[in-house]
């Protein structure tokens, strides 16, 4: 089932499907692949198992375990992942 | 090949002990702490060994060699053009995977590397261990197992480090990519090959083909072709696997790093969670992390406090004692009074009502900082931090900010845009540092009581919020968001926090001592000859009129500019007394509108160096004026509502 990072509940396992860009990427055309980048070489990359450890209140960011760390994930950021969730 | 010269850079990921390893080698006093982004410039010190003069660099620590952030710019231009003879990788052990990713780029750029393996210890206690063996085959480099805290394989690197300098030309393995992504890459490093540059031409090409728009900048002048075919063949690779062709190579690299750790580590975690991951889950928790956070912040300014107050005490008491038997040894004489208030009493204020706040300010700031509590703090203020359009990391520089503003500004860095460091930068001058602690807690809060005290931090808090909302209404522009490695909790280690505050100390003692010794003898000397009425009247009009003060406040929030303490340390000379209780017409309510003023009122001079240095001269001298009027109407109204209370 596909789901956006952001929906996942603590404790779920889900692949990485891919990394949509900003919504207005026209203004910040450089930013556009450098928050892209930049979550890939944090090791976010399609095909990559994550599992979601908690998520803050009030729309704060989202924790995931990565790789064999931790990683604080924005919720605006989390929005734009898109991910398989895994049974 | 044998020169006397030689000079090694240290790189890696953030958070991963480059600058412990540093500090050994050099001898010299980088910042540490357990959050990703201390160090923000390269640094450069020096090690005698084995009749080598070496040349140590000390580099941001990066995620990756691409363009995204300056850091990565400038230590990559640093490895590539600088071209160091070796490159110490410093890796994290137990988070192998992502570190190796580093490595694997490293290894690209063909510059000789040793890996340091740090944080054995760590690694250990996660239920990790690695075969560095193994994993020195599979790279081609030495790798060395390193506990850089306790100097573990710090010898045993620096001489494989030289070793390996003296040996000379040994190239790293190559890494090979998926058969599609690796003709690709052949093809276009031979064309590559033919231009003069200063990078190897296949990693040229592999850049070419991530779409690096320096590297692309770099070829277009040379040789518009390369651009065109690699143009091309990124298309050919987007084709065949659907994802962007940067995407598809990044992840292609992940999978090799993925490999080569699970090849090389065996992890039987521990059956039990650890007190780290416990402490993890509390002080992330959703609705307990937020009580934690307010309860822990409290407690280590209450402690500073009653530390401050009970040390302030008892010295005072000690040197009322020394005074009595100085005047009874020289009398009251002209110079003897000169010598006594000029200079003995600066030194004693100074000691007095400075040292016993500072110093347990420094051991609690170092120790959240080496602890890791202020990434978690953070990952709570996210959401806070968007409403002054920022992320959570800028709570990072704000807490140091507490500390002190002028390593603060530099640490706006950690945030990703241009605008971002602005906002960043303007906020943390507001934030009271240490010295601003002192006339907080040694004024307000030993002469009022404590909630005062504490009622003018949360004012400054409310204050910093919505001038940085407004900030963000000028500067708009959607907030970039949080992407920040929590790396584990550690228990500090103490030997770290201890000498970071020493150090800090000294300079203190260092920079600030004269100051107080020759502010105190200037104002002793007006004094003497009778200006000083004069000179504090000029300033009447706003301390007396406007904010209620008595006149000579006027002076000493003229030596503020250079010291924030100055200002209450001069005021004690002034009033000839370090015991504010009774000092006619200098009750509670001047004390809380002097604090308010002494808070807000100018970032101290060498802020504003820093703002100069980050910002460039407009925008600091904006900031320092736009201070200077907001804290002289913030300091009015509020003598007005005191007033209206009648305190
Ligand atoms: N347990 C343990 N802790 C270590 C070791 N090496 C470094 N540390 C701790 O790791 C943290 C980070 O060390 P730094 O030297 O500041 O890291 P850095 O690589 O310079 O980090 P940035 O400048 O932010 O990129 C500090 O809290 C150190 O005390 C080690 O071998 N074992
Ligand atoms: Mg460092």
């Amino acid at each position: 089932m596909e789901k956006k990072l952001s929906e996942l509940e603590p404790g779920e396992k889900a692949v990485i499907i891919s990394i949509k860009p900003s919504p207005n990427y026209r203004h910040r055309h450089r930013h556009r692949w450098g928050f892209q980048k930049r979550l890939e070489d944090m090791g976010l990359t399609p095909g990559t198992r994550i599992t979601v450890v908690r998520s803050a209140p009030f729309h704060g960011p989202i924790e995931i375990y990565v790789r064999g760390s931790r990683l604080a994930i924005g919720r605006g950021m989390a929005e734009r992942i898109l991910v398989r969730v895994e049974k | 090949m044998k020169k006397d010269k030689i000079i090694i850079a240290l790189a890696g990921n953030a958070n991963v002990g480059k600058s412990v390893i540093f500090n050994h080698l050099t001898g010299l006093h980088q910042h540490i702490g357990n959050w990703p982004g201390k160090t923000v410039e390269k640094a450069e010190g020096t090690l005698h060994f084995k009749g080598y003069m070496i040349d140590i660099i000390d580099l941001p620590g990066i995620y990756s060699l691409s363009t995204f952030s300056i850091e990565e710019l400038i230590s990559r231009e640093y490895i590539a053009v600088e071209n160091p003879d070796l490159v110490i990788n410093v890796v994290d052990a137990s988070v192998l995977e992502r570190n190796l990713f580093f490595t694997l780029q490293l290894m690209e750029l063909e510059t000789p590397i040793v890996v340091a393996l740090n944080q054995m210890d760590m690694a250990k206690k996660k239920g990790i261990t690695i075969d560095h063996k193994k994993l020195e085959k599979i790279l081609g480099v030495p790798v060395v197992p390193t506990v850089a805290t306790n100097r573990t394989g710090i010898y045993d690197l620096i001489q494989t480090s030289v070793d390996a300098i003296e040996k000379g030309d040994r190239k790293p393995a190559k890494i090979r990519y998926g058969e599609e992504v690796e003709t690709r890459i052949q093809k276009l490093s031979k064309m590559v090959s033919k231009l003069q540059l200063p990078y190897p031409a296949r990693w040229v090409a592999i850049k070419l083909l991530e779409e690096d728009e320096q590297i692309k900048g770099r070829i277009r002048q040379p040789d518009p072709k390369i651009l065109s075919a690699a143009k091309k063949l990124t298309k050919e690779i987007e084709k065949i696997h659907g994802h962007s062709c940067s995407t598809v190579i990044t992840s292609e690299r992940y999978e090799i790093a993925g490999c080569i750790s699970r090849e090389v580590q065996q992890i039987v975690p521990p059956t039990k969670p650890p007190t780290r991951e416990r402490l993890h889950a509390l002080t992330t928790h959703k609705i307990l992390g937020y009580p934690i956070m307010a309860t822990a912040i409290l407690s280590v300014f209450f402690t500073i406090f009653s530390f401050g107050d009970y040390t302030s005490q008892l010295l005072s008491m000690l040197f009322k004692y020394f005074y009595s038997v100085y005047e009874s040894l020289f009398g009251t004489e002209i110079l003897a009074t000169l010598i006594w208030g000029g200079i003995i009493e600066g030194l004693i204020a100074g000691i007095t009502i400075a040292l016993p706040y500072l110093i347990p300010f420094y051991l609690a700031l170092y120790f959240l900082e080496d602890s890791g509590y202020l990434s978690r703090i953070a990952f709570l203020m996210d959401n806070l931090m968007h409403k002054i359009g920022l992320h959570g990391k800028a709570f990072i520089p704000v807490m140091l900010g507490y500390g002190c503003n002028v390593p603060a500004c530099l640490g706006c860095r950690i945030m990703e845009t241009e605008r971002e460091r602005l906002l960043a930068t303007f906020v943390v001058t507001l934030v009271p540092c240490a010295a601003t602690s002192v006339i907080l807690l040694g004024l307000v809060g030993a002469y009022i009581g404590f909630q005062w005290a504490l009622l003018l931090y949360i004012i400054d808090l409310l204050i910093i919020f919505v001038l940085g909302r407004i900030a963000f209404n000028i500067l708009p522009g959607e907030p970039t968001g949080l992407i920040m490695e929590m790396h584990d909790y550690r228990t500090p280690h103490l030997k770290t926090i201890v000498k970071q505050t020493w150090f800090r100390l000294k300079e203190f003692i260092k920079m600030a001592f004269p100051l107080i010794i020759l502010g105190s003898f200037i104002i002793k000397l007006v004094d003497v000859l009778g200006l000083l009425e004069p000179i504090a009247n000029i300033l009447s009009p706003v301390t007396v009129v406007w904010l209620g003060l008595p006149t000579i406040t006027g002076i000493t929030l003229i030596f503020g500019v250079l010291r924030k303490e100055l200002t209450l340390l001069m005021l004690s000379t002034l009033f000839g007394t370090a015991n504010f209780a009774n000092v006619p017409g200098f009750g509670p309510r001047e004390m809380i509108v002097f604090t308010l003023v002494a808070m807000l009122y100018i970032p101290c001079i060498s802020t504003i160096a820093a703002l100069v240095k980050e910002q460039g001269w407009k925008r600091a001298l904006f900031i320092t004026f736009f201070e200077i009027a907001f804290a002289i109407v913030v300091g009015g109204i509020a003598y007005r509502l005191l007033m209206l209370t009648g305190m």
